[in-house]
């Protein structure tokens, strides 16, 4: 079964065509990036995939689940950390933890277990007990990231975790993410080149909505004829593409 | 409901840690509780004034309520403004699972603000040596939760529909009217003419009212029950009315 399966999935608003019929096809297992520019339609797929935008034409399914007429089912089978780090500020590491294991229904001893679980994997213990808002945009990544994970998610979300972050804050991100490669499917949204490269199995440009370029990365240097992502991006993003 | 009660949860303790809330809700009003009978103390016995203790305390519990109504609005609108909420509804909590959790918090904040407000209110009493009846405090209490969950429905209402630079600002029109309209700062009744049928128009002179009543314990049907119904009617409308809202906002923002 895949992962995640995208059937000519489109999204329109009025007279902006976002995702436009978009066919994708994610292994389980597999860390997947969808790259583009922005307003390329990168986060628009990750909400119709999320359930939280019905798809205008097109179908969507998340383990088999479809995401317009299954949506509670997809629901309890992903995680998503969105663009901002969607933390409770006041609320401690964690509290926010916590929290998160009471949405999902854990009991008391379950919620604890799985709160310490990941606060150690993600090395979050000498901040468990710091406010969210006193953290570093890195920190409050990590918790980001940790919380989209509490329910055991099959398939998880990451939409630009390293936007805004500094070069070592991003650095030990990828760190993070790599440690999960493998153990869960993670179809991740950037524009950064060198992150894409360094994390993904296969990758996916996505220009004006539409798949330009799809494959791993030598994949996609032989399409385009050029060596190296952001070189590739760039040739696939002008339309100077190797037939 | 665990997930509503779990956030509620998160609700409370993001208010318990926001300092402004403590300003807001309870210094604010104690605040004016002491002022005012400090006025009161400095003008004849005879004069009539809303000022004496016996309906100061009520009065003061309503206008208390118009702040937790800002806090209301400036938590959901807060949210909505970064991806938080994009988060939980991505999770398997649902609209009625958000709703409850704004809005049992905030029913708790105004009880506690009563709760205090009366307490204060008692201890004034007994240094100026008018004790206030403890029976009638119960009861004003009681009387205040339908007119608490008004307040918490005109916040929902706006939290939901505006942002959180714009909901607290159209709160403080609200916080205006209801002070002014609502008779706490002086005697509605006794004004007539168009002024008295305004006050009588707006939900606010009922809260008031019925809470000035339940302390007097004068449980008739003109002075109690009937402005009691009105509120709990206005009660009823706004938090169907903010749910509904919050409902349709979700759907909205999922479209």
């Amino acid at each position: 079964m895949l992962a995640v399966e995208t059937k000519g999935l489109t999204k329109r608003y009025k007279d902006l065509t976002a995702v436009d019929g978009l066919d994708l096809s994610v292994e389980q297992g597999e860390l997947f990036s969808l790259l583009g520019v922005n307003g390329a339609g990168k986060t628009t797929t990750i909400r119709m995939l999320c359930c939280l935008s019905d798809p205008t034409e097109g179908e969507a399914y998340v383990m088999g689940k479809s995401c317009t007429s299954e949506k509670t089912e997809v629901k309890s089978l992903i995680g998503i950390s969105p663009q901002d780090t969607a933390v409770s500020n006041r609320l401690t590491v964690k509290e926010n933890l916590m929290f998160m294991c009471r949405v999902y229904g854990f009991d008391r001893k379950k919620s604890e277990e799985r709160t310490a679980e990941l606060i150690e994997t993600f090395g979050m213990q000498k901040v468990e007990n710091s406010r969210a808002k006193t953290l570093s945009g890195g920190w409050k990544r990590k918790l980001s990231i940790a919380m989209a994970l509490i329910g055991e998610p099959k398939v998880l979300f990451l939409d630009e975790p390293t936007l805004g972050l500094d070069v070592l804050a991003r650095r030990e991100l990828w760190r993070t993410i790599e440690s999960l490669k493998g153990k869960i499917t993670i179809i991740l949204t950037t524009h950064y080149m060198e992150e894409a490269e360094q994390l993904s199995d296969r990758i996916a440009i996505m220009i004006e909505g539409k798949t330009a370029a799809l494959g791993t990365l030598s994949e996609i240097e032989k399409i385009s004829g050029e060596t190296g992502l952001e070189n590739a991006f760039v040739a696939i993003a002008e339309g100077r593409m190797h037939k | 409901m665990n997930r509503a009660f779990a956030f509620s949860s998160r609700n409370i303790r993001e208010l318990l840690r926001d300092p402004l809330g403590y300003i807001f809700c309870i210094g604010f009003p104690l605040i004016m509780l002491v002022i005012m009978t400090v006025l009161d103390q400095s003008i004849p016995k005879e004069a009539v004034t809303v000022f004496h203790i016996e309906k100061l305390a009520p009065g003061v519990a309503v206008f208390g309520q118009m702040f937790v109504m800002l806090f209301t609005s400036l938590n959901i609108s807060t949210d909505r403004s970064g991806t938080f909420l994009m988060r939980l509804y991505a999770t398997p909590m649902t609209a009625s699972d958000l709703t409850v959790g704004y809005v049992l918090p905030m029913l708790i904040v105004a009880v506690i603000q009563c709760l205090i407000t009366f307490v204060t209110a008692f201890i004034i009493s007994l240094i100026i040596g008018s004790t206030l009846s403890i029976a009638g405090m119960l009861a004003s209490m009681l009387t205040l939760i339908p007119s608490a969950l008004m307040f918490i429905g005109f916040g929902l209402i706006f939290g939901v529909l505006f942002n959180e630079k714009s909901a607290p600002g159209l709160c403080s029109i609200i916080i205006s009217l209801g002070g002014f309209f609502g008779g706490i700062w002086f005697d509605a009744e006794s004004t007539g003419g168009m002024m008295l049928k305004m006050c009588r128009f707006m939900p606010f002179f009922y809260c008031t009212r019925s809470a000035r009543a339940a302390m007097s314990l004068d449980f008739t049907a003109k002075g109690f029950f009937i402005p009691l119904l009105v509120v709990a009617g206005c009660a009823a409308v706004l938090i169907s009315l903010g749910c509904f809202t919050f409902s349709k906002k979700m759907k909205a923002d999922l479209g």
